[in-house]
């Protein structure tokens, strides 16, 4: 299942990315430029949400149209844009679709799957877990079905990419891999993480081009050093100060732990049991480290693969920066979860307000307490309900602002084409008509980024 | 009159190959003309331009013309969009009607499920499984509820346990059982909530809240009350109704989508507290609440002014949201309930003053 082979294969031995120099003129490949402005990103994605919030969440298949479109067009191989045409009509049908169709799943499945839980185990354990394990292949499924229809709607040069069918396939290999990655302890994860990118990127098309991932998963190993090191760091920090050297002198008896730390509790000090507990500094490290290894691995994986990916006389480089993606995940998320728990805050606060009676927090009459207070309660309810969505849409909105745009920017200009001979020779490819859209991606809530 | 645009940079595709093509652009005649490097010139007319929506940056944009789904016109010079009146038009809907006919599939796959599959499931079934099932079932949703219910966010609500009002309320359920013996059958807890309710779980639980018998005039009410869950008891309507949530709640999940994983959770244990059973099984309920006061010596009409009591402070959904709420509206329910009180029969109190006094301090 290693090599999967690649039927109308125009090479008759497995082919190996070339050393290109790169350079500025047209035969020495091409670079992607990211145009587009952050504000202008911003302006589209508040409007798109405030649509989406006064339809009840209808709109957001327009939205996700357009914000696509907006990205696909700022994305510019060879200076000419990206066109995404995806149409909101065909998501919004690809929905309905899905839900006539997971609606008898679920319901009664779930429903089945709990009576016999319940008569058969008086739990509602098995239950859950079966209900929730009958969900990963269809999961698997949508997110390829999902990618085939943005190929299918995406067209650089006016030819179109595509993906051949094969989501079933995909969602067998899928499980099977995650399935040997945790038998292994995690030791495989390279080879699933390579294995399901070659399953795509094989069947992906531009034009009558077809793409194919060389190299091998081997070569992942590479990326996930900070990973590694962060987990023995961990390791060591745990066997250092719970066992070989522990922070609290006394802890070689387990079962004073829990009266020491209900000293604490009553005020009484710990201090002289302490040894050097600065070491204790070392767990958030180690953690911090692993998230970083995490990030760091599945996007200079990402990296390596695209430096393995070919068409027939295109080849393609990448120079993203695992450092730097870390620093946009990181900045972008604070400051995006900052502004959601600042307005769950206030969100609180108002609520008390209104139904708590806020004597306790504010004098008589100050600041229009009472006026809030007296709020009829279908009106105060409501208001809190919009403010609410509101918030939301604002973390949503400055997470398209601060992670996304950021990310693909830095993809984009990092991405270069430094063969682009066999661009010539590419003819188009039929339409794939694709009724259902990415209807299960969206009914499962698979549609979290772009 | 023709007019000449600046073509450098420009570029035209003509849907079939991905090589750009240098263009001269001119506009005549009502015409944009494209000239290509091999003498061929395309004749668009204006007003069937379009321009691609949602273009970002301000360098270059592409046009289409609406005859042709793969052809793209790259230009640079913003002076020539002034020229094309149509440029934002949109196309003529499509596919309307297949989209109709999927969203009121949709809708009906749903309301099929929820109102016709899932209850005609869950009816059937939950006459199959076993006690133990069905008490574990009970455990889990009580345990759930008592969570939902805790307004600190530590603990579980407390059940009150005072041991003199548990005594009063096992007496009680005695008196009501006589021959029909269904004591061993159920567990009454009391929960320390000032909400004016109470409900059945499957597995026998029927649950009070201390709101209820504190709003209570006497104790027959209370014993009304709970001659009333114990009907839904015994006719196991807790156990279909958790079957039928069970199904439900992940259809209306699927359609919510993001944020309505806490909302359903939250929308069962709402479900399940208020206990909207079908108006048939709410009837059955009162009727055999009915006929256990009366064999026990208790005055039937005690249901009844609890619900009037209800009515006085909550007033009566009547009409189309009665019907949705699904309970018959309280005043059909008082009136049947007075309609079974025998004048000719001296009614005894379900349980002395003492009883009465432990039952209100049970949660002190």
């Amino acid at each position: 299942m290693s090599e999967t082979t690649n039927l109308n294969s125009p090479w008759k031995s497995a082919p190996k990315p070339q050393n290109v120099p790169t350079g500025t003129g047209a035969e020495n490949g091409m670079g992607v430029e990211f145009t587009g402005k952050r504000g202008a990103l911003f302006w589209l994605a508040l409007k798109t949400g405030f649509f989406t919030i006064l339809t009840l969440g209808f709109y957001r298949f327009w939205m996700k149209t357009r914000l696509r479109r907006w990205y696909w067009s700022a994305m510019r191989p060879g200076g000419h844009p990206m066109e995404y045409l995806g149409d909101p009509i065909e998501k919004l049908l690809g929905f309905f679709i899905a839900v006539v169709i997971l609606t008898f799943y679920i319901g009664i499945v779930n429903l089945l799957l709990m009576f016999v839980s319940f008569s058969v185990f008086n739990s509602s354990v098995i239950g859950y877990v079966l209900s929730f394990a009958g969900v990963i292949p269809l999961w698997f499924y949508a997110r390829y079905r999902a990618r085939r229809y943005v190929l299918a709607r995406t067209r650089w040069r006016g030819v179109r990419f595509g993906l051949e069918k094969g989501a079933w396939g995909y969602a067998l290999r899928a499980m099977w891999y995650w399935f040997v990655t945790i038998v292994t302890l995690g030791i495989l994860w390279p080879r699933m993480t390579f294995l399901l990118e070659k399953y795509k990127t094989d069947r992906t098309f531009f034009g009558s081009a077809r793409l194919l991932q060389t190299g091998n998963w081997p070569m992942l190993y590479r990326a996930t050093w900070p990973f590694v090191i962060s987990l023995v760091l961990l390791a060591g920090t745990a066997v250092w100060t719970l066992w070989w050297d522990p922070v609290l002198a006394d802890v070689s008896d387990a079962s004073l732990i829990f009266p020491m730390v209900e000293d604490v509790f009553k005020g009484g000090s710990l201090e002289a049991a302490w040894l050097r507990p600065e070491r204790l500094l070392l767990y958030p490290v180690a953690l911090s480290g692993l998230l970083f290894g995490a990030i760091y691995y599945r996007w200079v994986s990402k990296r390596i693969m695209a430096n393995h990916k070919l068409g027939p006389g295109v080849q393609f480089a990448s120079a993203l920066s695992g450092i730097r993606v870390t620093f946009i995940y990181v900045l972008g998320n604070f400051i995006a979860y900052l502004s959601l728990v600042l307005g769950l805050l206030a969100l609180m606060l108002l609520a008390i307000v209104m139904f708590g009676g806020g004597a306790f927090l504010m004098p008589e009459g100050y600041l229009g307490a009472d006026v809030l207070g007296n709020l009829p309660r279908w009106l105060s309810l409501g208001l809190l309900a919009v403010l609410y969505l509101t918030f939301f849409l604002m973390w949503g909105v400055l997470y398209n602002t601060f992670v996304t745009f950021p990310l693909m920017r830095h993809m984009a200009r990092t991405t270069s084409l430094p063969a682009i001979a066999g661009l010539p020779l590419i003819s188009q490819r039929a339409r794939d008509e694709f009724a259902e859209a990415e209807g299960f991606a969206e009914a499962l809530d698979l549609g979290a980024a772009i | 009159m023709s007019l000449g645009f600046d073509g450098f940079g420009s570029a035209y595709f003509d849907g079939d190959s991905p090589e750009p093509q240098e263009v001269s652009l001119h506009i005549a005649a009502g015409m944009l003309q494209i000239g290509l490097d091999d003498g061929v010139t395309l004749r668009w007319p204006v007003e069937e331009v379009r321009q691609l929506p949602d273009l970002a940056g301000k360098s270059g944009t592409v046009l289409r013309r609406t005859i042709d789904p793969l052809a793209r016109l790259y230009v640079t010079d913003k002076t020539l969009l002034r020229h094309l009146p149509h440029l934002t038009r949109r196309a003529p809907p499509k596919g309307r009607g297949r989209l109709a006919a999927w969203a009121v599939a949709a809708v009906g796959a749903v309301a099929v499920q929820i109102f016709v599959l899932v209850p005609l499931l869950a009816d059937n079934l939950a006459g199959f499984i076993p006690p133990e099932g069905e008490r574990a079932l009970g455990e889990a949703t009580f345990g759930q509820i008592r969570e939902a219910l805790d307004e600190t966010g530590l603990n579980p609500l407390e059940i009150c346990e005072g041991a003199d009002g548990i005594a009063a309320i096992d007496a009680l359920v005695t008196r009501l059982s006589a021959e029909r013996d269904f004591s061993r059958d159920v567990t009454v807890s009391v929960l320390d909530h000032k909400m004016i309710n109470a409900f059945a779980l499957p597995g026998g639980f029927v649950v009070l809240f201390r709101g209820l018998i504190d709003a209570a005039e006497g104790p027959d009410e209370v014993a009304a009350v709970l001659a009333h869950e114990i009907g839904h008891v015994v006719s196991s309507d807790p156990t279909r109704h958790a079957l039928r949530s069970a199904g439900s709640i992940g259809v209306l999940g699927l359609l919510f989508g993001d944020f309505a994983g806490g909302a359903a959770v939250l929308f069962l244990t709402e479900r399940l507290i208020s206990a909207q059973y079908s108006q048939a099984a709410e009837t059955g309920a009162d009727e055999f609440a009915h006929g256990v006061l009366a064999q026990a010596g208790i005055n039937p009409g005690a249901l009844g002014d609890m619900f009037a009591s209800m009515k006085a402070k909550h007033g009566d959904a009547e009409g189309v949201v009665a019907h949705f709420l699904s309970h018959p509206s309280l005043g059909q329910r008082i009136a049947a309930s007075q309609a079974m009180v025998d004048e000719d029969i001296e009614y005894t109190p379900s349980m002395s003053d003492e009883e009465w006094t432990a039952i209100q301090q049970i949660c002190e």
